[in-house]
């Protein structure tokens, strides 16, 4: 086949001046739009250049960008692109690789006049990246790229393809006399940025990528820049690989064109030659003569000078060779005034070492201590306002059905929070998981007694008469909904909105003036502040919850900054006599941040989770305090109803106990609420519960409605069925006269009990067949959908619980009557194989044993039990929801849970 | 990704049909090594290596035995062999016993990429069997093939006469060679050389038989994969720490590196192809590898590429440095979130060693990219200096060349004794 070829090439190159590569008359269309990189940088392409995109292409959508200066529409293709009439010379390509050669067939078949494609795409394969040249040639078209961040031509502000000069063109692009072709994308605006430090600007910028093909390479660059009447000199910058530099310099020698401008070349990688493969640029691989050196040489010779020496410069009228890109400019000058030429305008800073951040923990030698400068702008106001900021920081997106907090791990089909699993989680209290719930770390032993403090406080902080709640109960409500009608009215109660103001305060100040855990001065400014912002004349006594949190305050050794602010303020205030305003709401807040400042300063948690972290605890609290069971008579919470009543009880896995079952509890007891309790603690973000919660916060609510979300989506269905398996397991133990399901020497003939129940439900479900009933029912808590289908099957989280209960020489009775039924189902012939006992049971069985000694008494009613099975799903479902109130909030928008109109369906 | 020799060579052209000298591993038994000495007179032995290993004959390193004695002792003292080649020393994976074919002449015959062309070439002379670049220009020829039509038979046939190949040989060539564009073109190659090449005479016939191959894969064709070839081939290429990288390569985003030095003491994360290119000149023997991060990747690829960066260095290196140019399109604050996140959370569950900070950087969301980096480094209780994008960036490489001469000889222990002195608790 015959290739066009334009003088003075052997092959086509439609280019005759840089002047022309892009212009204001340049008119775009860009391939893949909307895809990641382009949705982004094409607007700012589109504004720099003054609104150069005609349309876009999006296969098989349509739509448009927007930009500030108005809406770029999308096609579905470059015939859909044409049908509506927008001409274009220039496309660009943002597809992924496999895609490009296609894209680049399509844009010259369905557009003659198309002059120039720019591929920004990165990793095309080589085969396909020769099916672009061919087809390019053969169409009369010039590609620049692939893997280039295009082109720009700084006197017509005008760039076209990638994002030269990042989000702000106009601060790198500026008008000037070098032309610049560099094989790094990013060192062609870091070239050029570097140029205004000696006063030159650009006429054009390339960047030409560095894959094993260049199609607009050094010759092409080279010819058109010398037609170009605006520029007065060029930079090239090259890696190993290719011949290219050479074939230029070989024919401006051999005047195949003339070319009669300075170039400083710089010429980088030596150390390519020594590699089997590409890393970074998949071009710049050394061949035996392509190498660094060899076109060092190439260069040298024709400068007819060494590379050039800073400390001793000298350059040729044809130019130089740096050694360094930082030496471009120096030589840029050196060659001007060999030439006698001016640059383009004052010089624009220096190059020169100029930290703007520095850590206070080590003392570095003198030579390599360099005082911190301040940034140019406008980096300089950002760094100041930055620095108050604190915190992790989340990109804000959908979150419908996704959480960044917990999940249902798809191998073990366990469920995990912060990547603990329920089964690790359900050995630690109640306090400890909240606490993590929050942190996503572990609290250490202040921060443990901290909580149990602020948890204890909470429960009387409340009106404990709960008129809400009792009204809810009053009109028979389902224990998720007393729950959700007492936290409902908490609102955005105005002492937790205090201490969100407060902590606030406290935080910036903690910022703005530096204040660390050691023992450096506290700065004068703020001690002229704090009066003000939280001083009060009025002087009021003390509260027992308050004494005991200024008390932790003023005996906490090793102080973190919340905590020796708080104290400083405290001791100013007794110092000038006076009072703190809002003095509750003030300690708690100080007890937020302190408990947990190092996860937000280890950027695990965001500034407002820390911020809200009182409302969580208090929410959490409240929701303990409503489910307190049987409360007329029960011992400890009449304590607590007292509200000066002693803060000290030191552990709220214990207070929770007392609360729910109306007796102090032993050490198994405790061991067994809190695998109760962590067991129940997520299922993933696709439960019922969870979703409830993330939808509460997608409608923007308070924390509150959110933990309402998360109670009201909650029911008979949904944590409220435990008690079907307790029912069941009374129906078999009341009759049989058990008096303690955790005497392991005193266990009924639990194989006789279970042969006699597999019995019985064979006899029930050969019945329900022949009466052919397909919803007969099932035994609750054996099976499962995952763990199934093998001669013995069981449920990892089961076996967990009990292997751990074994090893504390815990016993269950009813635990093992499960495992027997599960038998003796089967060799019953009532089940195909061993079915597992699920995790469910576990919670059933331990349930039932915590409670089996006030029942056995005829203490609880049934309809209690009922109550108490579903309340303690609540309570370990509240730890999780916390986790995910506070991930929605931080990563979710507003009305991402909207299912769109697309999945909805109306049904007859 | 280069492989050379006929142990992986012959299942590439066999592929298309190439006929190729006979070849078995060094695992053959002495009966079968006895039976291809009685079926071709002479054997060819020659030593294995991973990767792309050639200049063995200039070596010494071939060996031409006729009696299995002969044979046995040049697979003992090849088998092992070391052979440098470029900056690599390697050591040989075992041998291969090889036909020999007798030839009047040997022939050379390659495709590759040529820049000059701007299209795939191929090399050939009749007067092969040593380097090619020893060959006199007038003495070889080098086409451009049309990638839509492949090698023309009337090119090999010209470009031959015009070579004063003896004729016999040229219509052989000719049916043979273009089957060498369909591998080319077809299975991801950017090169294949076969040299030498030599004629074998059957009967009346003479056909063209390859005697060794050396072929380079591109990365980003997936084509090469079709060929199946064990994963150990390219051992010598890619480290364990290069391959667990390799494995989040995809077109978003860069995630390139080159173990470079295990000893070295700087982890550098370079940002872009040219600070790759510039920044490794720069660090030399001391940086561990060479990397482009660039690209703008996602959170998740940063993280888990660095998660893998600090896997396998943190524990050695004493110097973490962070250099790009101007970021035209990489979020700084992704990557640092990515980068940073990362550390903290291997230093959370692997204990903290003294690590000395260097960043230089500009780009979109350079100031809370900066501060991002800042909060965890001062949490973590690890010194850092950070640098925008008015300073030179090759002065910040040397600046961290500098500090990590210091931090290597003195400043780390200073660090390391500050922290331990029982007033710092």
């Amino acid at each position: 086949m015959r290739q066009l070829a334009t003088k003075p090439f052997p092959f086509f190159v439609g280019l005759y001046s840089l002047e022309e590569l892009v212009t204001r008359d340049s008119r775009v269309c860009v391939i893949n739009i909307l895809g990641n990189e382009s949705r982004k940088v094409t607007p700012v392409s589109h504004e720099y250049s003054k609104g150069n995109v005609v349309a876009g292409v999006q296969y098989g959508r349509r739509g448009i960008l927007e930009t500030r200066i108005g809406d770029i529409p999308v096609y579905r293709s470059i015939r859909d692109v044409n049908k509506h009439g927008h001409a274009f010379d220039i496309g660009v390509v943002y597809l992924p690789p496999a895609a490009v050669s296609q894209a680049v067939w399509e844009l010259v078949t369905y557009n003659k006049d198309l002059k120039r494609i720019v591929i920004v795409t990165e990793k095309v394969p080589v085969r396909d990246t020769l099916n672009v040249r061919y087809i390019c040639q053969d169409a009369g078209v010039d590609v620049i790229g692939c893997n280039c961040l295009g082109v720009a031509n700084a006197w017509d502000h005008v760039r076209v393809g990638g994002a030269l000069g990042g989000d702000k063109p106009e601060e790198t692009l500026q008008k000037g006399s070098i032309a610049i072709h560099s094989n790094s994308g990013n060192f062609t605006t870091t070239i050029a940025t570097y140029l205004q430090t000696a006063g030159f600007g650009i006429s054009t910028a390339v960047s030409s990528g560095k894959d094993v093909y260049i199609h607009f390479a050094a010759p092409e660059f080279l010819y058109a820049a010398q037609n170009d009447p605006r520029t007065k000199a060029a930079v090239l910058y090259v890696e190993p690989g290719g011949y290219y530099e050479k074939q230029a310099l070989d024919w401006i020698i051999e005047r195949k064109f003339s070319f009669n401008k300075p170039i400083v070349a710089c010429v980088t990688g030596r150390w390519k030659k020594e590699i089997a493969r590409p890393c970074g640029h998949a071009g710049a691989m050394a061949g035996s003569g392509d190498d660094a050196e060899s076109k060092e040489r190439w260069f040298d010779s024709y400068f007819g000078v060494p590379a050039f020496d800073p400390e001793n410069p000298k350059v040729s009228k044809k130019g130089v060779r740096v050694t360094s890109i930082q030496h471009i400019p120096a030589a840029m000058a050196e060659v001007y005034r060999k030439l006698d030429e001016k640059p383009d305008f004052q010089p624009r800073g220096d190059l020169s070492l100029k930290p703007w951040l520095e850590d206070k923990l080590v003392k570095l030698p003198h030579s390599l201590q360099i005082p911190v400068m301040k940034a140019v702008p406008p980096y300089d106001t950002q760094i100041q306002e930055i620095s108050r900021q604190v915190g992790a920081n989340y990109l804000r997106r959908n979150m419908r059905n996704k959480s960044g907090a917990t999940r249902m791990n798809p191998a073990t089909q366990v469920a995990e929070m912060h990547g603990k699993t329920v089964l690790e989680l359900s050995r630690n209290s109640f306090e400890e998981n909240l606490y993590f719930s929050i942190g996503q770390i572990m609290p250490d032993k202040a921060d443990l007694r901290r909580m149990n403090l602020l948890l204890s406080g909470f429960l009387r902080t409340g009106d404990n008469r709960m008129p809400a709640a009792e009204a809810a109960r009053r009109n028979d409500a389902t224990p998720n909904a007393v729950v959700a009608a007492e936290i409902a009215a908490v609102g955005n109660h105005p002492m937790l909105e205090k201490v969100r103001a407060i902590s606030v305060n406290l935080l910036d100040l903690i910022r703005e003036y530096q204040i660390s855990d050691e023992s450096t001065p506290l700065s004068k400014e703020l001690d002229r502040q704090i009066p003000k912002l939280f001083l009060s004349k009025e002087k009021p006594g003390n509260n027992a919850f308050e004494e005991a949190l200024q008390k932790e305050i003023r005996t906490s050794t090793k102080l973190k900054p919340p905590f020796r602010l708080c104290r400083h303020i405290l001791e100013t205030a007794e110092g000038k006599g006076q009072g703190i305003k809002d003095r509750l709401e003030f300690l708690l807040a100080a007890f937020g941040l302190c408990l947990f400042w190092n996860p937000m300063l280890g950027k695990r948690i965001p500034r407002q989770a820390v911020e809200d972290s009182i409302s969580y605890i208090y929410l959490v609290a409240r929701i303990s305090a409503v489910c307190a069971m049987r409360r007329g008579k029960n011992p400890h919470w009449e304590k607590l109803s007292d509200p000066e009543g002693p803060y000290s009880h030191p552990d709220f896995t214990d207070s929770l106990f007392r609360l729910l079952f109306g007796r102090k509890p032993g050490e198994s007891d405790l061991t067994e609420l809190k695998y109760l309790l962590g067991l129940t603690l997520t299922n993933g973000p696709g439960t019922l519960s969870a979703k409830g919660a993330k939808e509460s916060v997608s409608a923007r609510n308070a924390v509150s409605m959110a933990f309402v979300g998360f109670l009201s989506n909650t029911g008979l269905a949904h944590g409220g069925n435990g008690f079907e398996a307790v029912e069941y397991l009374l129906d078999r133990f009341e009759p049989a006269g058990l008096e303690d399901p955790g005497d392991a020497k005193k266990k009924p003939d639990l194989k006789a009990l279970a042969n006699q129940a597999a019995k019985e439900y064979g006899k029930y479900k050969r019945e329900a067949k022949t009466l052919g009933l397909l919803e007969y029912k099932r035994i609750p808590c054996i099976n499962h959908p995952v763990f199934k289908g093998n001669d013995i099957n069981i449920d990892p989280r089961e076996d967990f619980v009990r292997k751990e209960l074994e090893a504390r020489g815990v016993t269950n009775v009813f635990l093992d009557f499960y495992h027997h039924l599960v038998k003796e189902l089967f060799d019953e012939g009532v089940t195909e194989n061993v079915f597992c006992v699920n995790v469910d049971a576990v919670l059933a069985v331990i349930a039932l044993k915590l409670i089996w000694p006030e029942f056995r008494k005829g203490l609880w009613p049934r309809r209690e039990i009922q109550d108490l099975v579903f309340v303690l799903f609540l309570l370990g479902r509240s730890i999780g929801s916390t986790a995910e109130i506070i991930d929605h909030r931080s990563r979710g928008q507003d009305m991402d849970c909207r299912t769109p109109q697309s999945e909805v369906a109306f049904v007859l | 990704m280069q492989i050379a020799g006929l142990k992986y060579g012959t299942k590439l052209l066999e592929l298309v049909e190439f006929p190729v000298a006979r070849c078995r591993d060094g695992s053959a038994t002495l009966n079968e090594i006895q039976e291809m000495l009685d079926r071709y007179g002479k054997l060819v032995v020659k030593p294995f290596f991973y990767g792309g290993v050639g200049k063995k004959a200039k070596a010494g390193l071939i060996r031409f035995v006729d009696n299995l004695t002969d044979a046995i002792r040049a697979r003992e003292e090849l088998s092992f062999i070391t052979h440098t080649w470029g900056a690599k020393t390697l050591r040989a994976s075992g041998v291969t016993f090889e036909e020999f074919v007798p030839s009047e002449i040997e022939v050379y015959f390659s495709i590759t990429s040529s820049s000059l062309k701007r299209k795939p070439i191929f090399t050939i002379t009749p007067w092969g069997g040593i380097d090619v670049e020893e060959v006199p220009p007038d003495k070889k020829r080098e086409v451009w093939i049309d990638t839509f039509i492949g090698i023309k038979s009337f090119d090999l046939t010209n470009n031959l006469n015009d070579l004063n190949c003896p004729e016999e040989y040229i219509s052989p060539l000719v049916q043979h060679l273009p089957k060498l564009w369909t591998l080319y073109d077809n299975y991801g190659l950017t090169t294949i050389e076969i040299n030498p090449m030599r004629m074998k005479k059957t009967g009346n016939t003479l056909i063209p038989v390859a005697c060794d191959l050396r072929a380079a894969f591109d990365q980003d064709s997936h084509a090469w994969r079709r060929l199946e070839l064990p994963s150990v081939t390219f051992q010598t290429d890619i480290t364990p720490f290069e391959s667990e990288i390799n494995r989040l390569r995809t077109y978003q985003g860069q995630s390139d590196v080159l173990e470079l030095n295990p000893a070295g003491t700087i982890i550098p994360f370079m940002f872009g192809g040219g600070a790759n290119t510039a920044a490794t000149e720069s660090l030399g023997e001391k940086a561990i590898f060479a990397s482009d991060f660039g690209g703008n990747p996602p959170y998740e690829k940063m993280y888990n590429v660095s998660r893998i960066v600090f896997k396998h260095w943190y524990g050695k290196a004493n110097t973490l440095l962070i250099i790009g140019g101007k970021a035209n399109n990489t979020d700084i604050y992704v990557t640092f979130k990515g980068i940073f996140d990362a550390l903290r959370d291997h230093v959370a569950a692997h204990g903290k060693k003294p690590l000395f900070t260097v960043i230089g950087r500009g780009g979109p969301n350079l100031v809370q990219g900066m501060f991002y980096a800042k909060d965890i480094l001062d949490r973590l209780g690890l010194p850092y200096r950070m640098f925008g994008h008015d300073t030179s960036m090759i002065a910040v490489i040397e600046y961290a060349k500098k500090i990590d001469a210091w931090w290597t000889e003195t400043g780390r222990k200073e660090f390391t004794d500050k922290l331990e002195a029982p007033h710092a608790a």
